[in-house]
């Protein structure tokens, strides 16, 4: 369980809140999806769990544990990281991208190696076919298949999403918006998710936390969120795009 | 016309054949003393780049630095160095070419790090890595070709560099280009020069073959002729290693050093002083047991005094009024008795060393123009300039410019100075003023060109400059253990008077022989070939 309490993120001592008294649980197994526009504060929460950035105040707890009184190194490598664009390492093939957390956590090299390629079975790369390209010799949905698995192979309890999947077309975007679901459901990882995509977070989220200028505006199911907007702003947020995709179908 | 082009091609690559053996010793030399400064470079480089990299302040003062040190001139360095050093050789010379070499590597290190994605470096530190593993896994790896970028920098600018370390007697292929300066020899300039343009474009191609090898097959290219060919890259550098180290020690050339019992000779950097040097070293040869160790083409009176002075070499020619002058620093004195006992006195007061007997000739100073201008305008002495002196440009060597006996006290003694002075190397001073490109020279009286460029030195009419009467100047320690030495050079005390000083340099100068050549045969002509002065 990730827990957010009171937590708030200034750049400039206080003249503004990228992330303003923020309260928010994500629980066992669930994915939470941070949604909001681009300088909500959504990236800046996330990076704050696994301390990218320190909080200025507040606190944050990980499996009940304070995050800034552990090691910020031996955290990150509990937590599984997929980053907004790629972050992959284009001087290490696919496998060595794979297998670098259980590597850096000291796993021995026949182990590392096994689980990375079963872990890039389980997300849709053989790996007889991929483990020994570069990166660059991968597509962008691959790449970022590879990023997953990274985020995966250590086996961490947790999964922090900076829009993954935002660079990429969207029929690959869909069909691994799928797969993620579904791999998450079967993995039971306790998932945090940054989308601005309304349609992505209604397909992924369990519940979905809605953020705009750093304040939090409501944390609900997706239904809920639709039929019940808590404030002007989260409804206006979702009733355009519904609207449009009325309009849409009923079209048809 | 075009076989005349290659008539002299092929010319060269005769001459070129015929110095194989000193060719490929020479080019190991430059190899090492490249390849050891750039070693250096790479193990101080690197570190202090990635040091650098890491705060903005350490950065600006590191670069800083490191700027400074290269934008002091070459020859400067190395005569710094070889105070700082007091050793002449390779030290100096490679202490020099690493202080060259590191701005590349430094800046290139810091560029490369910060030329790394930001995005990447937060990745790896999302995923957990400890600043060290950033820096081995990511940073370094990705930085990598730009930091080779600045290591091929580094190493061919070193091989260009190189050549100038002939200067303070650390050999390579400069040691042609020296040689070839101080006789007017184009050839012997090409045989370092173009080894050297030749080497330059080696090491660059095989560190660029390194860096490929280095680089990973590609899944698509896992098959092809290139991913074969990489292990043979890596070979490159290990081979060209290989190749200087035997080029340069394992030939016959290094094993000159023989029995131990050497004398080490040296001379400075024009065609007199080599001659002196051969003459020494060839009577030397042939009158004791002793090996000759010879250290020519010193790059001026400074380097060669330091030198002897600091045990690094026995012996030399030197000229009285330059030790005078320029090494005692006293004032200019044209009583040529009075200048040598001064200078034997202050010597072994001073430095522990010995003049011994003069060989005979005056190698003063004489400002000297062309024969068509002295009959045209009627100039006969120094004097005769005074009153057109404001449009004549003269052309000077760097340290007649400097030297207190030099221009400066010219000035002084005869009252006017020249409209325009430009620095000219000694052997491109006596072929600019027949050209006509200057009106003046400071030509040595002993010099052959003076005849043979139909010129005509003026007349001292003030007595200014001093005598310049050469002597062997040895060091006393080496004389106490080895007195024989001693007895052989006396034997060449008033030998050679000015023109017979004249006619060895012109044989030279303009026939083009070899100063050793030219020496055996006039020690023949002498005797002191055959006789044994032992007995």
């Amino acid at each position: 369980m990730i827990v957010l309490d009171g937590v708030s993120k200034t750049f400039d001592d206080g003249q503004s809140y990228a992330v303003h008294e923020l309260s928010l649980q994500v629980n066992e197994g669930e994915t939470l999806v941070l949604l909001g526009s681009s300088g909500c504060g959504k990236t800046t929460t996330l990076k704050m769990i696994n301390r990218l950035i320190e909080p200025t105040s507040g606190m944050i707890q990980v499996d009940g544990r304070d995050v800034t009184k552990q090691d910020p190194v031996a955290l990150r490598r509990t937590i599984g990281y997929v980053f907004q664009g790629i972050g992959l390492f284009s001087h290490y093939r696919v496998l060595q991208n794979v297998e670098i957390v259980p590597k850096l956590v000291g796993w021995p090299a026949n182990n590392r190696r096994t689980r990375a390629r079963e872990i890039l079975d389980l997300v849709g790369l053989p790996p007889d076919e991929f483990s020994g390209r570069f990166p660059d010799e991968l597509s962008g949905g691959q790449q970022q298949r590879v990023g997953v698995a990274r985020a995966l192979a250590a086996d961490p309890k947790y999964l922090l999403m900076d829009e993954p999947f935002g660079a990429l077309d969207a029929i690959t975007r869909d069909s691994l918006q799928q797969e993620l679901k579904s791999l998450s459901k079967r993995l039971g990882k306790t998932t945090v998710f940054v989308t601005h995509d309304i349609f992505e977070a209604l397909t992924l989220a369990d519940r979905i936390a809605v953020l705009h200028e750093g304040r939090l505006q409501q944390v609900d199911t997706p239904k809920r969120v639709l039929s019940d907007p808590a404030t002007p702003f989260v409804h206006e947020l979702f009733e355009k795009p519904t609207q449009q995709l009325a309009a849409f179908q009923g079209g048809d | 016309m075009g076989a005349g082009w290659l008539e002299s091609v092929s010319n060269w690559m005769d001459f070129a054949i015929a110095r194989m053996p000193e060719l490929w010793f020479r080019t190991g030399q430059h190899l090492i003393l490249t390849g050891v400064s750039t070693g250096l470079a790479i193990a101080i480089g690197l570190p202090l780049g990635i040091l650098a990299s890491t705060k903005q302040w350490l950065r600006a003062t590191v670069l800083g630095a490191i700027g400074i040190f290269q934008t002091v001139p070459s020859l400067a360095m190395l005569a710094i160095l070889l105070t700082l050093v007091g050793k002449i050789g390779a030290v100096p010379a490679i202490i020099a070419l690493t202080i060259y070499a590191l701005l590349p590597i430094v800046r290139n290190t810091v560029t490369g790090i910060e030329g790394v994605p930001p995005e990447v470096v937060e990745a790896a530190r999302g995923i957990g890595m400890t600043r060290r593993q950033r820096l081995r896994m990511v940073q370094l790896p990705l930085a990598m070709p730009v930091m080779i970028a600045g290591i091929r920098t580094a190493a061919v600018v070193g091989v260009g560099v190189a050549t100038l370390s002939a200067f303070i007697g650390a050999g390579g292929l400069g040691q042609f280009i020296n040689r070839g300066l101080a006789l007017s020899n184009t050839q012997l300039i090409l045989l370092g020069a173009i080894p050297a343009a030749l080497l330059a474009v080696l090491v660059d191609g095989v560190i660029a073959a390194t860096a490929w090898g280095m680089e990973p097959v590609r899944q698509r290219e896992k098959h092809s002729l290139g991913a074969r060919l990489k292990p043979f890259a890596l070979a490159m550098p290990v081979l060209l290693v290989a190749l200087g180290v035997y080029a340069a020690f394992g030939s016959h050339q290094a094993a000159a050093n023989h029995s131990g019992k050497t004398v080490r000779i040296s001379s400075k950097n024009f065609t007199e002083q080599l001659i002196l040097g051969e003459l020494m070293s060839q009577m030397i040869e042939a009158h004791t047991d002793l090996a000759v160790d010879r250290r020519f083409n010193l790059g001026g009176t400074m380097i060669c005094h330091e030198a002897l002075a600091a045990g690094e070499i026995d012996l030399y020619a030197e000229y009285t009024g330059t030790g005078l002058v320029t090494v005692l620093k006293r004032p200019v004195d044209s009583d040529a008795e009075r200048v040598f006992k001064k200078v034997r006195t202050d010597y072994k007061k001073q430095f522990n060393l010995e003049w011994l007997e003069p060989f005979g000739f005056n190698n003063t100073y004489a400002l000297t123009i062309r024969k068509s201008d002295a009959r045209a305008r009627g100039w006969r002495t120094i004097s005769d300039l005074a009153t057109s002196a404001d449009t004549l440009r003269a052309g000077f060597t760097a340290e007649f410019s400097e030297r207190a006996d030099g221009y400066p006290g010219v000035r002084k003694a005869y009252g006017f100075g020249f409209a325009e002075v430009r620095d000219l190397e000694p052997s491109l001073m006596y072929q600019a003023v027949a050209k006509g490109e200057v009106d003046v020279i400071c030509a040595f009286t002993t010099d052959g060109r003076i005849a043979a460029y139909d010129l005509q030195p003026l007349a001292d009419d003030r007595g200014f400059f001093p005598p310049y009467f050469a002597a062997p100047v040895i060091r006393l320690d080496f004389l106490r253990t080895h007195p024989d030495v001693r007895d052989v050079l006396v034997k060449l005390a008033g030998v050679l008077d000015d023109t017979t000083m004249q006619s060895l340099n012109f044989e030279v100068d303009e026939k083009g022989r070899n100063p050793e050549d030219v020496v055996r045969d006039f020690l023949r002509e002498q005797g002191f070939l055959t006789l044994n002065l032992k007995e």
